[in-house]
């Protein structure tokens, strides 16, 4: 405690610091409240020293930098001080100045948002300081050394390469031609070319190799021709006989689908009961003629022998019947097993109808084998089923005896090749049939009358 | 009783398969795209053989494919370029939207495109395949370069469509390699034997369009696509099999011989070149001078037998075919208007003749009506006002029926104005016993070099001849069916017997008849086959007498159907004649 006291009065002595506030009297009242304090906690420090004088003094300093600029104890004379010569001549001129220039004097609002201190403000290090200025200095300096050798960096080279092509007049990147371009170019697609010099793994594994065609996929769906050629009935001039040939085909197509129709029409016809004569009179004597068959029975013998099934009155069985149902059960058992035993014996002497049985039996398989390959054979170049639709037979194209042409330049063609490819496409399952997508309205329509029609009627 | 219970549809075809929308999802492609990448491609949707298994016990009909097919589909780089157009697309919209056109015209520059090139390569792995392959590009093209430029599909497509078209028309008449040509009521069928492989395929008649509605355009502007694609690289592959050049140029004589005075009246300076080439009047520039065509004959080997006799055959159709190149070197055709030009200058030229047309029919025309040395003049008008008397004035169908039956038909038959004999499919290959209209009779007569009698007398004394003719030709195709099986006399008989008459039974006066030693021989023959037939074995004589009993069937069908047509033709006759006297 005494050896802090002696610090106090030795500051106090030191030309640097100023006095304290408190004088002889003012430290006998602190001796007075002289509190224990642990000066060992920075809390304490602040708490219980008193700075205010140099906070003062720093605050005074402070007000003449904003104010002046400086100290104004530092401050030469001749800016403090002027000679006061009257201020006459002072007076007129600014009021002159400032009804010329009235618009040119800034607002008071923004005046007084004006910093007025002479103090500048410090410096934004962070605009100034550039984020990883070393490294790129060093790499900077790096690049410099290789290009004195004559080593460019990569983007470089390109760059020079690209430059060179340009003026050589061969564009390096060319733009893919499209595929209906009709003036494509096209090469020898199937000539020995230069084979591979790279290596197959870094192609492989760089994706540039394109994957085996798998030997399943070049197998077409169907057998069926890509064209095939109409019957000669087709001709624009035909023979008399394959005409009528091929119009007996259409007209049996026609046929058919005429059947289908009919059947359909009749399949869904209401099945009405058209009353005949004889019906009506039926119904007006029904019951006035007596019939000799019918002999109305006993009502209540009836009614007990309806029950039919088992019922829960039915009697328990006796152990009695038990035992010899279960024997006669035994004894059936055994009946077949010796049954089968003979059988068994039999079979040695009837060994050529089992003989013929067999025979039977392979001839069986073996036609319906052929039978089957022979279905497998027709569904080859039959449509599949591909989808939701089956595929639907184009109609034959005919013309009718009195539609034939004279000549080839009065023909007119018949059907449409268009539709007749996408058919045979379908055919040979190339593509699955479909049909047209129906218009769908999303919202439903509504009609109004504009005023302008409105004002017409 | 151990292991865990197997799960349903966690094994087999229900997980070999995939549904067409599982598929679109895992390659991440709208429907439009799956569906383009699928024909590009070649992956068909499949079938399966029990639905209900692969679809989870529902037996709905859907679309499957094969789950290796899609695995194959993931490996495909154009797949990557389609969600790169479909970006390409957003971004466009969205400029466009924003009226921002500086960077319309940037994405338009840099629009994405892609090649089918390795497609075609991969799904053909050799040419010959490509050329097995080509009959429905061809098919297609030819379609598609009819079509009026109306939006129904890119102009550029059916631009590409017709030069490819013209270029494979030029390569067929530069190779000659033609073979059949069908007018049909559809439209024109040819068949060409292009490096042994026979390609068919069908051109439309012009001007014939209406346009179907249940047509999906947009699948088959994706198979145009993949095939003008195809068809390209095989037109380049086939110009160099002929040292022609390729895209094909006009040779020196035929350019100077096009050479209009008003081109710019026909077509654009720019297209008139491709114009002139569609003419078909020229012929192509070819890499080297050409040598005259070295006709490759065929090696000779000592063989015996079977051999030969295969041998001999072939040297016989080559012979043919050799011949049939040449059908009509030599003549000189004028096209009238109204005939159908493309076709029958194609057709003239791959056979060889001169072709041209009015001058202001089409570019190209060669020389006029009013040349000399024309030896043919076709004609489609019932009469000719101005007739030059040094040449045949016939109907366009001579053309073709003289390229099926591969020699100069008789013209008389086909001259202005007269009734034309029907034109017969060249595709129909009648077997044995099949019936034969008596038209394909006579040519087949006259191909083999008989000459056909009293066809140019008049019609009243004609009726009778042609009778006998009939007749004799239809005994002849008995002969025939004589030298080729022993039940042949049968259906002699039987003809005979069908047609009215009675067998002849007459005593005559013998005559010492001169040893023929090739009767004698055949005789023996059949003997001998008789007593093997005496000789088979119950099983074996079932059997043959079936298959006899089919031929004699057939025959006797054939017999009835030309029995009536014989009566058709005669009440046909009869009515004309009455028409006469009328």
């Amino acid at each position: 405690m005494a050896a802090a006291r002696k610090h106090k009065r030795m500051a106090a002595s030191q030309p640097g610091f100023l006095p304290l506030k408190s004088d002889l009297d003012g430290s006998i009242s602190n001796v007075k409240r002289r509190k224990r304090v642990n000066k060992n906690k920075k809390k304490n420090w602040n708490k219980y020293s008193d700075i205010r004088d140099v906070e003062d003094f720093l605050d005074d300093v402070r007000l003449q930098e904003k104010a002046t600029g400086g100290l104004i104890s530092e401050k030469p004379d001749e800016s403090l001080f002027f000679v006061d010569t009257g201020e006459k001549a002072k007076d007129k001129q600014p009021q002159t100045t400032t009804k010329k220039g009235k618009r040119s004097k800034p607002l008071r609002i923004d005046l007084i948002l004006q910093p007025d201190s002479h103090i500048p403000a410090p410096k934004n290090v962070l605009a100034y300081q550039q984020p990883n200025a070393k490294k790129q200095r060093r790499k900077a300096e790096k690049a410099a050394k290789l290009a004195a050798i004559g080593v460019l960096p990569r983007r470089e080279k390109l760059l020079q390469l690209r430059r060179a092509a340009a003026a050589s007049g061969v564009s390096v990147k060319e733009k893919p031609v499209a595929n209906n371009n009709p003036e494509r170019p096209f090469y020898d697609l199937w000539s020995e070319g230069t084979p591979e010099a790279a290596d197959p793994f870094y192609l492989e594994q760089t994706k540039k190799k394109l994957i085996k065609r798998p030997d399943r996929l070049n197998e077409k769906p169907s057998v069926l021709p890509a064209i095939e050629v109409i019957a000669p009935g087709g001709s624009y001039n035909p023979d008399f006989f394959s005409h009528q040939e091929l119009l007996r085909e259409a007209h049996e197509v026609e046929v058919k689908k005429l059947k289908v129709e009919e059947k359909l029409a009749r399949q869904l016809a209401v099945n009405q009961d058209i009353a005949t004569e004889e019906s009506t009179f039926k119904e007006q004597v029904e019951g006035l003629i007596e019939e000799d068959e019918y002999q109305p029975e006993d009502p209540d013998g009836d009614a007990d022998d309806t029950v039919i099934g088992p019922t829960a009155t039915q009697e328990k069985k006796t152990e009695r019947q038990r035992k010899k149902e279960k024997a006669e059960k035994i004894k059936e058992l055994q009946r077949k097993a010796e049954r089968e035993v003979i059988d068994k014996k039999q079979q040695l002497f009837q060994l050529r109808s089992i003989r013929a049985n067999l025979k039977n039996q392979e001839q069986r398989t073996k036609m319906r084998q052929a039978q089957r390959k022979a279905k497998q054979e027709a569904e080859k170049s039959m449509p599949r089923r591909l989808g939701r639709l089956k595929f639907q037979e184009p109609d034959l194209d005919i013309q009718l005896s009195d539609e034939l042409a004279s000549s080839l330049r009065s023909l007119k063609p018949e059907g449409s090749i268009l539709k007749d490819r996408f058919k045979s496409l379908q055919k040979r399952n190339l593509i699955e049939p479909r049909e047209r997508a129906k218009f769908k309205r999303r919202y439903k329509l509504k009609y109004s009358e504009k005023r302008a029609f409105r004002e017409i009627q | 009783m151990g292991g865990l219970q197997k799960k349903k549809y966690e094994s087999g075809s229900a997980t070999n398969y995939i549904t067409r929308n599982k598929a679109r999802k895992k390659l991440s492609l709208s429907l439009a795209d799956f569906r383009r990448l699928c024909i590009l491609k070649g992956i068909y949707p499949h079938e399966p053989k029990h639905k209900k298994k692969v679809n989870k016990g529902s037996t709905a009909a859907r679309t499957y494919y094969l789950l290796k097919d899609i695995r194959f589909l993931l490996h495909e780089p154009i797949v990557g370029k389609f969600r790169e157009y479909k970006i390409f697309v957003r971004k466009l919209r969205k400029a466009y939207g924003k009226a921002e056109w500086s960077a319309v015209e940037r994405l338009k520059e840099n629009k994405p495109g892609y090649k089918l090139d390795h497609i075609i390569k991969e799904r053909y792995p050799t040419f010959i395949d490509a050329l097995r392959d080509v009959d429905d590009a061809l098919s297609m093209c030819f379609l598609f370069s009819t079509f009026a430029r109306t939006g129904k599909c890119h102009v550029q497509t059916i631009q590409l469509c017709r030069r490819l078209s013209v270029e494979w028309m030029n390569y067929i008449i530069s190779s000659r390699s033609l073979r059949k040509v069908f007018l049909s009521i559809k439209g024109i069928y040819y068949q060409a034997e292009v490096l042994g492989q026979t390609v068919t395929w069908i051109v439309p008649y012009q001007f014939a369009h209406n346009h179907p509605t249940d047509v999906d355009y947009r699948v088959m502007a994706t198979f145009t696509e993949l095939y003008t694609t195809l068809l390209g690289f095989v037109n380049f592959r086939l110009y160099q099999t002929l040292n022609l050049v390729y895209p094909p140029k006009l040779d020196g004589q035929g350019e100077m011989s096009l050479k209009a005075e008003f081109e710019e009246d026909y077509a654009l300076e720019s297209e008139s070149y491709t114009e002139k080439l569609s003419a078909l009047s020229a012929s192509l520039a070819r890499m080297v001078a050409s040598v005259e065509e070295e006709e490759a004959e065929l090696d000779h080997f000592p063989t015996e037998g079977e051999d030969q006799e295969k041998m001999e055959v072939r040297e016989k159709m080559e012979q043919q075919q050799s011949k049939q190149k040449k059908l009509f070197e030599g003549l000189k055709f004028f096209l009238n208007r109204e005939v159908p030009r493309e076709s029958l200058a194609f057709v003239i030229r791959c056979f060889g003749g001169e072709v041209s047309w009015d001058k202001s029919l089409c570019i190209g025309s060669t020389y006029e009506a009013t040349d000399e040395t024309i030896t043919h003049h076709i004609v489609d008008r019932p009469s000719m006002d101005k007739q030059y008397i040094n040449r045949y004035y016939i109907q366009p169908q001579w053309v073709y029926d003289s390229v099926n039956a591969k020699i100069q038909l008789p013209v008389e038959e086909y001259f202005l104005g007269v009734t034309l004999p029907p034109h017969l499919s060249p595709f129909v290959e009648e077997t044995e016993g099949d019936y034969v209209p008596p038209e394909k009779l006579k040519l087949m007569a006259l191909q083999r070099g008989e000459k056909p009698q009293a066809e140019e007398d008049e019609e009243e004394e004609g009726d009778e001849e042609e009778e006998d003719e009939e007749d004799e030709e239809e005994d002849e195709q008995s002969e025939n069916e004589e030298e080729a099986e022993d039940e042949a006399n049968l259906a002699e008989m039987e003809e005979k017997r069908s047609q009215g008459k009675s067998l002849s039974v007459k005593v005559t006066p013998g005559k010492a008849k001169a040893e023929n030693r090739v009767r004698a021989a055949e005789e023996e023959k059949a003997e001998e086959k008789r007593l093997a037939i005496m000789m088979m074995k119950k099983k074996e004589k079932y059997l043959y007498d079936k298959i006899m009993f089919g031929k004699k069937r057939k025959v006797r069908e054939a017999n009835k159907l030309a029995a009536k047509r014989k009566a058709h033709d005669d009440a046909s006759k009869a009515d004309k004649k009455k028409k006469k006297k009328c």
